[in-house]
This record gives C-alpha cells, sequence and structure tokens, in this order.
C-alpha cells in the first residue's frame, strides 16, 4: 500500500515539473528586464513641489501619525513669509513598510509614492533618506492641487486673495 | 442636588449646575464652544442644543442655559436637535479658512472635535469666505482671526476674567473682530490664557510657533515653579525640549488659569548653557566619579574637622524630598540643620508662615470667595500674579480690597491703596491699637464676614507674618480670619516646615564668614544671587575648603564650585512642592533629561548617531544623587512613606497623585512664638527698597529667553513730591549710591507710591540684578549726574 504511495510521491514532482517546463514564462530576467510596474504601484516616496515650485510640505506632521511603523520624522518651521515648512525631514525607509497611509493622511499631496523600489542597501543608514533627497522638482501625480490657494490664511496670496474669499472686512466700518 | 436623566442616564449635579454639566459628568458628547466651567454660560454660539422632554421648559433648549430640574427628562438623540446642532455647525464653518495642517490648535482643537461631533463634514456653502487682517499682539499671542467663530470666549476671558483692557470685541454683523484697537503687545499679564480658553486656533503660542503638534508632545501634569502659588500646570515638551506649559486645572487654585510668567517663561529648561556635565574644580568628569570623590572628600573632612564644620544648603526650588533628605544628610555627617533658603530674612517668613495652623491658612478658591481682602506688603502681579486674577474674581464678586504697600501698586481690579512705607507697616502692626487706619480696619475686619488677610513675606519678613497673625486674631474673635502668606519659591513652605526645629538667628553668612566653616553643600540654589549681600557672600564662598553646588541653572556658583553634579529640572523628575497655603502637590516628570535635538542638530537634521554620551550618564534628580550620598534605596513612594512617620503633619502624602488637587497639610504644632529683632529705619531718612519686578526677578524667568522682551528698563521710582523737594525732574539721570554699589540710573515718577522711599526693581541682566529682594530698606544717597560729576 505505502509501497505505491512512495512510488507516485517520487515520479509526480518529476511530472508537475515536466508540465511546467512547457508554460508560458512569467517572471522576467530582471534587472536586464523590467516588468510595467501598475500604475498605483507603492514604491519609494518623494515630497513633491506645487504648481508655483514651492515646497508643498507644510510640516503638518500627519503621515508621521498615520505611518503605522513610525519611520518618518520632521520638524516644522516658518519662513519669512509665514509658510510653514520643514526643517528637516526624514524617512526611515528601511522600516518603511511602503503601505502608502502617509499619502493618503497627506492634506497638501505633498508625500507621493513613485514606482521606484530599487533600495536595497548594504549600509542600513543609507535607507534613512533625508528632505533633501526626498524633495523633487515636481509635482507628481497632482499636477494642480496647491494647499495655499485653498486655506485662507494669506501665505501664497495676500489675505482675502484666494478663490471665493471676500476682501479683509474693515472692522471700523458703521456701514450696516 | 438635582436628578435628571438624560438618554435613559439618570445623573446627580451640584446644586446650580447646567443640563449640559450634567451631560458632560455623563461622559455625553453634547458640542459646545461658549460654556467652559471657569467662565459659566452666555448662550451664544448655540451649539449645544437639546431636547427637553420633562421638565418646567420644554423642547429644543440650549443645554448650557437650562438649569438642572429634579426629574428632568432629556434627550440628545431627538432628530431636530441633532438637526439643529449639525446646521450650527455648518454655519459656524462657512466662514473656516480650511487651514488645519498649518494651525497650531489642530489636533486639539475644540472647534474639530465638535464640528465632527455636530455631524458636519462637507462644505456645501457656496458663498464666499469672510476674511479680516490679523494683529501683531506681540511676542506671546499669535492671532488668525480668519479661524473665528464668534463664541466669545476670549473676551470674557481676557477682560472679564482677567481684567484686561486693551482687548475687546469691535465691529458689527459680519465684521465682528476680537483684537486690540490697533496692533500692539498684549498689555495683560495673563494674556496666554486666551490660548487655552479660544476653542479655535485664533490665538496661538508664539513662543511655540509650529514646533510640534499636540499628539506628538510628551505631557504630564506639573506645578509651577515660578512663585509659592504652585498653580497647577501641564507642560508639554518633544525631542528633549521643554516647548510649552499650559494651564492645568486645580479650582482650589489657580482654577484653569496661569500667568504669563509661566506660560512663556519656561524655556530656561533648554538653555543653551545649563550645565549638564559634572565637573571638579571646572574640569568635566563623568558623574559616579564625582559623586564618589565627594562622598570621600565629605567624610575625610568629617573626620578630620567633625561635622559642624559642614553645612547644607537646600532651596525653595527643590522637592520637599530633596530638602527632606538634606536634612538627613545633614544628620548623617553630624552637621547642624540645613538652611532652607539662602536668604536669611525669607527664609525665617517660610518658617512663620508654616507655623500658623493649617486651619487659618486661606487657599486661592477661599480668597476668590472673600468679602473683604486686606493686602499687607505684598504686590501680588510681581510676586504671585495669579493671587491678582483671585482678587479679581472677588471684587467681581462684591468684595472689597485694600492694600497697604509702599509700591505703586497694580492690580487688575478696584481698590483701595494706602501707600505706607515697608517700616511704618511693621511699626503699625506691631502696635495696631496706635494706629488709626489699622484700627479702622479692624473694625471692618471683624464685621465682614469671610475676610482674608494676605501677607507678603518678602516685605513682611517673619516678624512681619508673625504680627499679622496676632492682628487676625485681635479682629477676628467671632469668626475665622483667614491668612494667606505670600513667600518666595514654590517650595518655600515646605523649607519652612523642615526648617521649624532649627536656630532661627543662624545665619549662613556669619557662619561661613567666621571661618569654622570648610564646607558647603548647596542643592538647586545660589546663595550669590539668592541672599540679600551678593558681593559679600561671594567673598565668604571664596573661603570655603569645599564648595559642592547641585543644580540646572547656570549660575556664578555653579562655575565656580570645586564639585559640581547637574540635577534634573522639575520637567524631568517627580516630587512634591508645599505652597504657601500648605498645599502638598505632586509633579511628574514630563520629559528625560538629554540634549534637545534642535542643538545636537544645529536646527537641521539631528545627526544620524543620537548618542555621544554613554549611557547613565544623564542628569540625577537631586533626590537620587542625595539617596545614593545616603545610601538610601527607596523609591519616591517609600521615601514618601518615610517621611510620614517622621512629618505625620503631612501624613497625606502618599496619597499624592500628579494632577490631583493637592492635600492641605495638617497642624504641624504650635504657632512659632520666637521673634527676630529687625531694627526699622525711621521715617524720613531716604531708603532705598529692592523688589521684584514683574518679570525676571525670580531665577527661572532671569534664565528665560522668551521673556526678555518683558523685562522692564532699569530704573529708580520716586514720589513726585520727593522729587520736586530735592529738585528732581521725571526721567532725569541719577545717581543712587547704596552699601552694593552706585548706579546710574533714570529717575521715575510714581504717584501712588510711598514717600521718603526709593524703589529699584531687581532686574537681571542689568546693574540692577546684584539687589535682592526680601530684606528690609537699604540705606541710600541720589545725587544728579551733573551734581556728581
Ligand atoms: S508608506 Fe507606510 S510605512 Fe512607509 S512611510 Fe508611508 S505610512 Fe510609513
Ligand atoms: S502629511 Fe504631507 S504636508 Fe503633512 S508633514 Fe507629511 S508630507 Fe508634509
Ligand atoms: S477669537 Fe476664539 S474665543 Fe474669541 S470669539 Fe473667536 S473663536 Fe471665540
Ligand atoms: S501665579 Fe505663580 S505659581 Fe501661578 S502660574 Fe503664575 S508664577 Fe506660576
Ligand atoms: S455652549 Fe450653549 S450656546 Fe454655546
Amino acid at each position: 500500500m505505502s509501497i505505491w504511495r512512495d512510488i507516485k510521491g517520487t515520479i509526480e514532482p518529476f511530472w508537475i515539473t515536466l508540465r511546467n517546463m512547457f508554460r508560458p514564462v512569467v517572471t522576467v530576467e530582471y534587472p536586464e528586464v523590467r516588468t510595467e510596474l501598475a500604475p498605483r504601484y507603492r514604491g519609494r516616496l518623494i515630497l513633491t513641489r506645487d504648481p508655483d515650485g514651492q515646497e508643498r510640505c507644510v510640516a503638518c506632521y500627519l503621515c508621521s501619525a498615520a505611518c503605522p511603523v513610525d519611520c518618518i520624522s520632521m520638524q516644522a518651521t516658518e519662513a519669512e513669509d509665514g509658510r510653514r515648512y520643514a526643517a528637516w525631514f526624514r524617512i526611515n525607509f528601511s522600516r518603511c513598510i511602503f503601505c502608502g497611509l502617509c499619502t493618503e493622511a497627506c492634506p497638501t499631496m505633498a508625500i507621493q509614492v513613485t514606482g521606484f523600489f530599487e533600495m536595497a542597501n548594504r549600509n542600513p543608514l543609507e535607507t534613512v533618506w533625508e528632505k533633501e533627497e526626498l524633495l523633487v522638482d515636481h509635482c507628481g501625480q497632482e499636477p494642480d492641487y496647491n494647499f495655499y490657494h485653498h486655506a485662507g490664511i494669506g501665505v501664497a496670496a495676500a489675505r482675502g486673495e484666494n478663490p471665493g474669499e471676500d476682501k479683509p472686512v474693515d472692522v471700523k466700518d458703521l456701514m450696516p | 442636588m438635582p436628578t435628571l436623566t438624560i438618554d435613559n442616564q439618570t445623573v446627580i449635579v451640584a446644586e446650580g449646575g447646567s443640563v449640559l454639566d450634567a451631560a458632560i459628568a455623563l461622559g455625553i458628547v453634547v458640542p459646545h464652544y461658549c460654556y467652559h466651567p471657569a467662565l459659566g454660560a452666555v448662550g451664544a454660539c448655540r451649539q449645544c442644543a437639546v431636547t427637553i422632554l420633562e421638565g418646567s421648559q420644554k423642547g429644543l433648549k440650549m443645554a448650557c442655559l437650562i438649569p438642572a430640574e429634579d426629574d428632568m427628562q432629556v434627550s440628545t438623540c431627538e432628530e431636530e436637535a441633532v438637526a439643529f446642532r449639525a446646521q450650527v455647525g455648518e454655519w459656524l464653518m462657512t466662514n473656516h479658512p480650511h487651514d488645519c495642517p498649518v494651525c497650531d490648535e489642530g489636533g486639539e482643537c475644540q472647534l474639530q472635535e465638535m464640528t465632527i461631533g455636530a455631524g458636519h463634514g462637507i462644505r456645501r456653502y457656496r458663498g464666499n469666505k469672510r476674511t479680516y487682517l490679523n494683529q501683531d499682539l506681540g511676542p506671546f499671542v499669535a492671532q488668525e482671526m480668519n479661524r473665528c467663530i464668534q463664541c466669545y470666549r476670549c473676551v470674557r476671558t481676557y477682560k472679564d476674567y482677567c481684567g484686561g483692557e486693551d482687548f475687546g470685541v469691535m465691529g458689527s454683523q459680519q465684521r465682528v473682530f476680537f483684537g486690540r484697537f490697533k496692533d500692539g503687545p498684549l498689555e495683560s499679564d495673563f494674556s496666554g490664557n486666551l490660548i487655552d480658553f479660544c476653542p479655535t486656533g485664533v490665538f496661538t503660542d508664539r513662543t511655540n510657533r509650529f514646533r510640534t503638534r499636540s499628539w506628538d508632545l510628551q505631557q504630564a501634569p506639573s506645578i509651577c515653579p515660578h512663585c509659592s502659588l504652585g498653580c497647577s500646570i501641564l507642560p508639554g515638551g518633544r525631542y528633549q525640549e521643554l516647548q510649552r506649559v499650559r494651564a492645568g486645572g486645580n479650582r482650589l487654585t489657580n482654577d484653569s488659569f496661569i500667568c504669563d510668567r509661566a506660560r512663556f517663561g519656561s524655556d530656561w529648561n533648554n538653555h543653551p548653557k545649563r550645565p549638564r556635565e559634572a565637573r571638579i574644580s571646572g574640569e568635566k568628569v563623568e558623574f559616579p566619579y564625582a559623586l564618589e570623590l565627594l562622598e570621600e572628600r565629605l567624610e575625610k573632612l568629617v573626620e578630620e574637622y567633625g561635622g559642624e564644620t559642614l553645612r547644607l544648603l537646600g532651596s525653595p526650588r527643590a522637592s520637599f524630598e530633596a530638602n527632606l533628605l538634606l536634612k538627613k544628610l545633614a544628620e548623617k555627617y553630624g552637621a547642624p540643620a540645613p538652611y532652607y533658603d539662602a536668604h536669611p530674612r525669607r527664609a525665617f517668613a517660610a518658617r512663620m508662615a508654616a507655623s500658623i495652623p493649617s486651619g487659618q491658612l486661606a487657599s486661592l478658591k477661599q480668597l476668590r470667595e472673600s468679602d473683604l481682602i486686606l493686602l499687607v506688603g505684598v504686590d501680588p502681579l510681581a510676586e504671585a500674579p495669579v493671587l491678582a486674577l483671585a482678587l479679581r474674581q472677588a471684587a467681581r464678586a462684591g468684595a472689597r480690597i485694600v492694600a497697604l504697600d509702599p509700591r505703586p501698586l497694580e492690580l487688575p481690579c478696584d481698590f483701595e491703596h494706602h501707600p505706607l512705607t515697608q517700616e511704618s507697616l511693621l511699626r503699625g502692626l506691631s502696635a495696631p491699637e496706635e494706629n488709626e487706619l489699622l484700627e479702622s480696619l479692624r473694625q471692618q475686619l471683624e464685621t465682614s464676614q469671610r475676610p482674608v488677610l494676605v501677607g507678603g513675606g518678602e516685605l513682611l519678613g517673619g516678624e512681619g507674618l508673625r504680627l499679622l497673625l496676632h492682628f487676625s486674631e485681635s479682629c477676628c474673635g467671632s469668626h475665622d480670619c483667614l491668612i494667606f502668606p505670600v513667600l518666595h519659591g514654590p517650595n518655600s513652605f515646605g523649607g519652612g516646615i523642615l526648617g521649624a526645629t532649627g536656630d532661627s538667628n543662624r545665619n549662613l553668612i556669619e557662619d561661613l564668614e567666621n571661618g569654622n566653616v570648610r564646607a558647603l553643600i548647596c542643592v538647586e540654589t545660589d546663595p550669590a544671587i539668592e541672599h540679600s549681600e551678593p558681593g559679600r557672600m561671594q567673598l565668604a564662598l571664596s573661603r570655603l575648603e569645599l564648595l559642592a553646588v547641585f543644580d540646572h541653572l547656570p549660575t556664578n556658583t555653579v562655575a565656580t564650585a570645586d564639585i559640581f553634579l547637574p540635577t534634573r529640572t522639575i520637567y524631568e523628575c517627580a516630587g512634591t512642592f508645599i505652597n504657601n497655603e500648605g498645599r502638598m502637590q505632586a509633579f511628574d516628570p514630563v520629559l528625560e533629561p538629554g540634549i534637545p535635538i534642535v542643538v545636537t542638530g544645529s536646527g537641521g537634521h539631528p545627526p544620524r548617531q543620537f548618542e555621544t554620551t554613554p549611557p547613565g550618564s544623564a542628569p540625577r534628580s537631586a533626590v537620587h544623587l542625595l539617596q545614593w550620598l545616603l545610601k538610601d534605596r527607596n523609591d519616591l513612594f517609600g521615601l514618601r512613606r518615610q517621611i510620614i512617620k517622621e512629618l505625620p503633619c503631612l501624613r497625606d502624602l502618599d496619597r499624592l497623585a500628579a494632577g490631583d488637587n493637592g492635600r492641605r497639610i495638617a497642624d504641624c504644632g504650635d504657632t512659632l512664638e520666637e521673634s527676630r529683632t529687625e531694627i526699622w529705619a525711621q521715617e524720613g531718612e531716604l531708603q532705598v527698597l529692592p523688589i521684584t519686578a514683574r518679570y525676571g526677578s525670580d531665577l527661572y524667568s532671569r534664565w528665560s529667553q522668551s521673556l526678555t522682551s518683558r523685562f522692564e528698563e532699569p530704573s529708580v521710582w520716586i514720589h513726585p513730591v520727593e522729587a520736586a523737594e530735592r529738585g528732581f525732574v521725571n526721567g532725569q539721570k541719577v545717581v543712587l549710591r547704596t552699601v552694593v554699589g552706585h548706579f546710574h540710573l533714570p529717575l521715575v515718577f510714581k504717584a501712588k507710591m510711598a514717600r521718603g522711599r526709593l524703589i529699584v526693581p531687581c532686574l537681571p541682566g542689568t546693574p540692577l540684578e546684584v539687589f535682592t529682594p526680601g530684606g528690609l530698606s537699604l540705606p541710600c544717597k541720589i545725587y544728579s549726574e551733573v551734581d556728581n560729576a
């Protein structure tokens, strides 16, 4: 009885291998050949700029709060014109699990995923990326959004000059 | 106490409570903005609608305005009320700038929470948003008016509660604006409360602008170290930096309000010069080595010359536990009992305050409820700012406030001021029956219901406080006349309890000068600044064989110490302070000690490797260092139990928890009957009185960089009549000669101060820092600069 099982067990794997040898190939010869990534593939993160070329990130700490593995840290600060930005911004990619939750949390569309994934490295410290390395020169997947044109506190446009805003009121006006 | 039912849950609320109070007590969220427990209800925001099913008023009502009644039935989920709240929430948001990501309130914003709580999510209104221009309100408070929802809490806080006069509501209709008439720094010493009380991000902390998010902050309930009132605070920090202070809530003391000195004066904790490494004769060493060396040298010294040559100096800044351990250390080495304040007059005042029967000590809450308050030798805004707020609340409820003080007092309420000199005050108290004013006040105190006498330890000294206690006994035979002593530091009272058994006439400086002392250990104090004669003290200190200092401030004494050990600040360790009303209050650590990341990274990315120091070398608390010397292995709780065994009047100490209301000490014993002889100058001689300035005179404000903008210009104050007699004009440059030096200062006329006196505020970083308040007035000479030349 068991001898039949043993014989079957010896032959079957060969048969499976043989059968699959004639099936179409699904893998590619990476790195010579590269596969087409899905448009929503979640790879390495970038910090994008708004259409005016300014840094989009306002250092609101929402991405770092959303990140399940706590790999984002930053320090907010204020520019001359009242713009809030990150004095420093650091992502530890050896911890990142590329879940994309940070991008969902980001209210300014600053942090975005890309299709870049080749980050293997022998030195763990080199997988810690700073703001200079994360910041790119384009808008990423959101070419039109500019946070400060929606948040009416007079940073990108003067107070009351954004679309959908009235001119600042004259407090001392006595008109009804 | 009415019992009512809300959403089928029954609750009992205090007499006078509202339906909203009842809902809050049950944990049912009824969105609300304009109501605040400390301010009361005005029904301005219309957000708290509920349905009253049974009760004297039925239907849709504002929960904050309806007093709770017995057998009331309330529902918060009736369709009509839910829709009403959602509608109001939506209205309030029509003009909101949608800038939460860049708003410092975000994450702890009542508007965020209550808008979601009211059921509003997506903006439907398509009209334009109203906008405002902001004002520059000075270095403490930032304004972003576009976020305002017109709840009026700010005006009720700033004007009504705190008595500020330069802020209010302006405009009409869609133009209602909350601010000053024109740009400029807010004048009130309580302006920071706007930040806590505004339910939106209109007012935020400028000193902490864009630095952190509430969810990232490490916070722990603590006690304010800036004066003796011990207000409860909630400090927060991050990245090893103390970043902000908010008011805690203790309805028996500060009741959700703190002063600006406390709120904006906390960055001394991160001072770049803060000493963080142990040093031996100025050389950095590992801290265990310094500690062992200290023990070795102490033992050798005691063996050779005996324990009497060792002196220990505690401090009103150090926790009660640390001061107590110092006493044990003295016992261990056979040294005389420690001093608990380097300033002998202040120390005696603390001892006297600690000996007042505890039932006779008023709390700030009792002060707010008083009907006649007599301030004797105390300037609330300088010595205990939140006391001024309590006075205002009493005055608003109809109390009369009478002040006897040589300084040109200002208070945020109406009061009667009698500018008497320090000496005539003391003389008057020593024979009140001969003094017309005191005699008439005595009669008024007798007829009032809940009188409180506030005595300033700094001006009156222990002797004055003793006289005040006698005065109170003489005038309040039929009912209690409570006393509210104002002392120097957060734990002065604790030092007073510990020092009660010692000899009050011992004086550190005399001991040092007569050469019998070879070693001195200072715990969190700088005798050279705290003593009334800094120059003399420095000289005396230099004669010591061994000066050991445990501290966390960059003082001169730290720099000259033979052995220096860094300690943790109150934000970095746990402990207890006993405030001026004899209330023991615990504080918890907020942060781990360490160099802030802004420093290690010079503002940019922090270095990849954080540890530059070996583990375990971070500063230890003074309690830990003293325990090491004493070989005491108790934890804090064990230590407190041990304290209770020795000092039964502190019997509730082990039941304290940080953030609670604290517990009053029980009677520690009989009233201290000893007195100290003080020679009070005669009227007529021109004398100079150094006083505490509103900002900068306490050691913590002195090292707090955010407060420097509030420091006054150095000047000498004089009564205009006095000046006219001598031919001086206002603003003239004069030369003031005193025993501590001579000073070139502008003369400033103050019409409301006492005659026959000059007043100088003690200001750090100016030549006037050599003056120490807390003594008697000093003889002086004054010339105009021209004559002098
Ligand atoms: S992708 Fe996920 S793990 Fe990576 S930084 Fe964003 S939130 Fe964190
Ligand atoms: S959530 Fe977006 S804007 Fe906020 S800190 Fe992260 S990247 Fe910057
Ligand atoms: S400024 Fe703040 S407290 Fe004042 S009315 Fe506006 S939202 Fe209310
Ligand atoms: S009154 Fe005194 S204890 Fe209270 S917050 Fe101000 S400085 Fe601190
Ligand atoms: S809280 Fe009741 S109306 Fe504002």
